[in-house]
């Protein structure tokens, strides 16, 4: 690979955001590919905004430019607006359905952000990853890995450079047991999911 | 999900900074480690912690960093291995050891790492411990990334040993807190013989003055040696030799420039001297470089550290050669692959677009809020804060100061709490109280938590009586240094590796001090305002009282409650009975509550709700109720009598 894919991963701390980094880094090594894993976040332990900076090619430095990020992964919808400008152009953004509104904030709507990121020009796709979640594993504990799955199925580059198989590989060393059963199992649904939507996109164009 | 900092030679496994120091620590001999946990230093003692047993290391959470490097220091002169961590400005804490043990030496590899936090991302401050060096006199090693933290930690104890001095290591959070695949070039040492020898040696290990003075005519030897001798890799590497544009890049700036000459196509273009030891700078290699240059670029993030030492020597050999440095790269904050690239691009004269086009920024009609840290849902911080601030008012307590200090608790500053009015540094609360009552009428409250209490509460604490100044001391004990990540400390009676220990209590310290101390179990929100009250009324009689306010940080709870299948109560805001007054809302500021755009009531997320019952106990309308099943005694998770 010669030049660096970008991967931002947001949300607010304590959506499994660390480990969603960690994830796809491991997925980079099981594919032989050099990789580094960014985590940026600030003084609180649950509730701040983060941003976990991946970087799959040849020895990246550690962040993401502004503009810079093929792909973006939020867990959270305001924060995917926040981080918006280290989206490239052209560039794909997989979203949450979720609003995790800070503390005696006014925020906008869902359907307002939804319609100011689609006057962008980029690949946008609303999951509800703590749907999935929810309804497969009874929490929304794996919406990091709902959402992982469902961005494999939509983003063919992400999936061309990693494939399936090495993220579901990467899972054994991050999990054990029933979790790990459950999670893998997460993971196929949501990418086949995901895999539906940008069939349908493609066949609507 | 074998442990990789245990995976054998060859392994090809995904560390971050941190473990890369702790694993190269480990493959190095190391007996000993210790630290007082610091974003962004922590995970290199939780890294050894977790293997210490099968490794047979020595491994301590220290009261704090002055102690951590002594214990680390005490192994090193009899003989051991051994390794101190802490953040930039733990370093402050230890430096009167860091200064004496530079005169002093020691017996086998030491290496002082210290984590610099550039842009303060969990800091008060931004220091560049580089300077350290220079203080002390001792060399400083820094890697680029993670992986030559690897083998630069490894380089360090072999030129430890090779001098008889201590290193300091320096990352930053961007090394500390950046995972990168490391081939692992090394095994873990086994069957170690941990016992040292403590030769007694007067003339070294006391430095009177006569004794000093011999060992400072030593270190000034060894500076100059190292200075001469280490100008070579793995210290200094020269790429492209022979170019007249030169960029000297030290630390994580070396990875900035490197992607920044691959981006322009450059790579040809300039004679890159990457510097791995910054202080003191080698001087040989550098003089080679600027022999044939016209014009140099250093590059290195916070302080001209590098750049003062490279005008330095082409000033005493008398080369006329334009050196660049801060004129060109800012002086504060991290860098960035855009400042580098820009810097860089206009060193080199080269003209063209940057290789990134953002899609801009999106506007919503209302516009994204800011996300500050906040307390977590549950915290017992939260609670406490609106006891102590309720019985203020009750006690006719006016116009209190509260001095603030280093932890979550800081998050107290905010509204609609505002009982933290200062933060400077660790046991700063109290200390700062002790000379605001000299200036002012109004009462003071010196806020801190359990383990910055233990880390340096004491000394101000006894200057408060025995000065008399008129303080009152709340310590927020929660049991766990909750920020770093919930390490042990000695209020717990854990060690670090999880064995019972004895247990030191905050209220009998302070009592034997001579304080009267009121604990209080703020999930009794109604008790602990009645007893605060009291407390706040013995004060204005001119009592000495402290405040112990004690309750489990709500992740632990959280995190106990699942391990042990114990069901905590779950609130819900009941429609039909709220009347909107946002009580609850305004006076908590919990994340777990929020009122969505256009309604008029609020709703409890019940992903997040804990159950600590606050919002419940503050509305006026009994329209917050548990509306599951607790498991009875669920309250002996948050309180430990």
């Amino acid at each position: 690979m010669n030049r660096i894919y970008n991967i931002g991963v947001i949300g607010v701390g304590g959506q499994g955001l660390l480990t969603l980094g960690r994830i796809i880094g491991l997925a980079a090594i099981h594919a032989g590919l050099d990789v580094a894993v960014a985590e940026v976040h600030g003084m609180s332990q649950r509730g701040g905004s983060v941003i976990v900076n991946v970087r799959i090619g040849e020895e990246p430095s550690p962040l993401i430019p502004v503009g810079g990020a093929d792909l973006l992964i939020s867990l959270e919808l305001l924060e995917a607006v926040r981080y918006i400008q280290y989206l490239r152009r052209g560039g794909v953004l997989v979203s949450n359905d979720f609003i995790w509104p800070p503390p005696l904030a006014r925020y906008p709507s869902r359907d307002e952000i939804v319609k100011s990121l689609k006057s962008k020009e980029i690949n946008l796709y609303i999951y509800d990853a703590n749907k999935a979640s929810t309804e497969f594993t009874g929490s929304t504990v794996s919406a990091n890995i709902a959402i992982l799955g469902f961005t494999m199925g939509v983003d063919e580059e992400l999936e061309e450079i990693l494939g399936l198989e090495k993220v579901a590989k990467a899972l054994e060393e991050v999990f054990k047991g029933r979790v790990l059963e459950v999670n893998k199992e997460l993971l196929r649904r949501s990418y086949i999911e995901g895999v539906k939507i940008a069939e349908k996109r493609r066949g609507s164009r | 999900m074998a442990n990789p900092l245990l995976a054998g030679r060859g392994s090809r496994v995904l560390l971050l900074g941190n473990e890369a120091i702790a694993r190269a620590a480990l493959e190095s001999g190391i007996c000993v480690a210790a630290a007082y946990p610091g974003t962004p230093s922590t995970e290199i003692l939780e890294a050894i912690i977790e293997v210490a047993e099968q490794c047979s290391v020595y491994v301590e959470w220290s009261v704090n960093e002055k102690t951590a490097f002594e214990v680390a220091y005490g192994a090193a002169i009899a003989g051991l291995r051994s390794l101190v961590a802490m953040k930039h400005v733990g370093l402050n804490v230890a430096s009167d050891i860091l200064m004496s043990s530079a005169y002093a030496g020691v017996e086998a590899g030491f290496l002082v790492v210290t984590a610099d936090d550039p842009s303060m991302h969990s800091s008060q401050n931004e220091q560049d411990n580089r300077w350290y060096g220079l203080l002390s006199h001792l060399p400083v090693i820094e890697p680029s990334n993670p992986r030559d933290a690897y083998e630069l930690t490894k380089e360090s104890y072999a030129l430890s040993e090779k001098y008889k001095i201590p290193v300091i290591l320096r990352t930053t959070t961007r090394i500390s807190h950046t995972r990168m695949p490391i081939v692992l070039s090394g095994e873990i040492a086994s069957g170690r013989n941990c016992r040292g020898v403590f030769r007694q040696d007067l003339s070294r290990w006391v430095l009177v003055p006569g004794n000093a003075r011999r060992r400072k005519l030593e270190l000034v030897k060894t500076w100059a040696s190292i200075m001469e001798k280490e100008g070579e890799e793995p210290f200094i590497r020269i790429i492209n030799p022979g170019s007249s544009k030169v960029i000297i890049a030290s630390g994580i700036a070396f990875s900035y420039v490197r992607e920044a000459l691959n981006l322009l196509n450059a790579v040809d273009k300039a004679t890159v001297i990457k510097v791995n030891m910054p202080v003191p700078l080698p001087r040989a290699p550098v003089k080679k470089v600027l022999e044939s240059a016209s014009e140099v670029l250093v590059v290195e993030e916070l302080d001209p550290v590098v750049e003062m030492q490279v005008k330095d020597l082409a000033q005493t050999e008398g080369y006329s050669i334009r050196i660049r440095g801060k004129d060109l790269i800012p002086l504060n904050y991290e860098l960035s692959i855009e400042s580098v690239y820009s810097a860089v691009k206009k060193f080199l004269g080269i003209e063209g677009k940057t290789p990134w086009e953002s899609i801009g920024v999106v506007e919503t009609p209302t516009p994204i809020p800011p996300r500050p840290p906040v307390l977590c849902a549950g915290c017992p911080h939260r609670l406490t804060f609106y006891i102590v601030k309720t019985a203020a008012n009750k006690a006719g307590l006016k116009n209190p100061v509260y001095t603030g200090d280093i932890g979550c608790y800081t998050l107290g500053y905010q509204k609609p709490f505002e009982t933290q009015s200062t933060c400077f540094e660790m046991g700063g609360s109290i200390g700062v109280a002790n000379g605001l009552v000299r200036a002012i009428d109004n009462p003071v409250i010196a806020v801190i938590g359990d383990s910055t209490f233990f880390h340096a509460g004491l000394p101000p604490s006894i200057n408060a009586v025995y000065n008399n100044s008129h303080i009152i001391i709340l310590v927020l004990d929660n049991l766990t240094t909750a920020m770093t990540g919930h390490q042990p400390h000695p209020g717990t009676g854990i060690s670090a590796t999880g064995k019972k220990t004895t247990r030191v209590l905050p209220e009998k310290i302070l009592e034997s001090i001579g304080y009267r101390v009121y604990v209080i179990n703020p999930m009794k929100t109604k008790e602990s305002i009645e007893a605060v009250t009291e407390a706040f009324r013995e004060y204005k009689n001119g009592g000495m009282v402290a405040i112990v306010s004690r309750m489990k940080c709500a992740l632990e709870v959280a995190r106990e409650a699942r391990r042990s299948h114990v069901t905590l109560p779950l609130y819900a805001v009941i429609e039909d009975k709220c009347t909107g007054c946002m009580a609850c809302v305004n006076l908590t500021a919990c994340p777990a509550l929020i009122v969505e755009p256009g309604a008029k009531k609020p709703r409890i997320m019940s992903d997040l709700c804990i159950g600590c019952g606050l919002c419940a106990s503050i509305c006026p309308y009994k329209a917050i109720i548990v509306v599951n099943n607790p498991t009875p005694g669920y309250e002996k998770l948050w309180w430990e009598p």
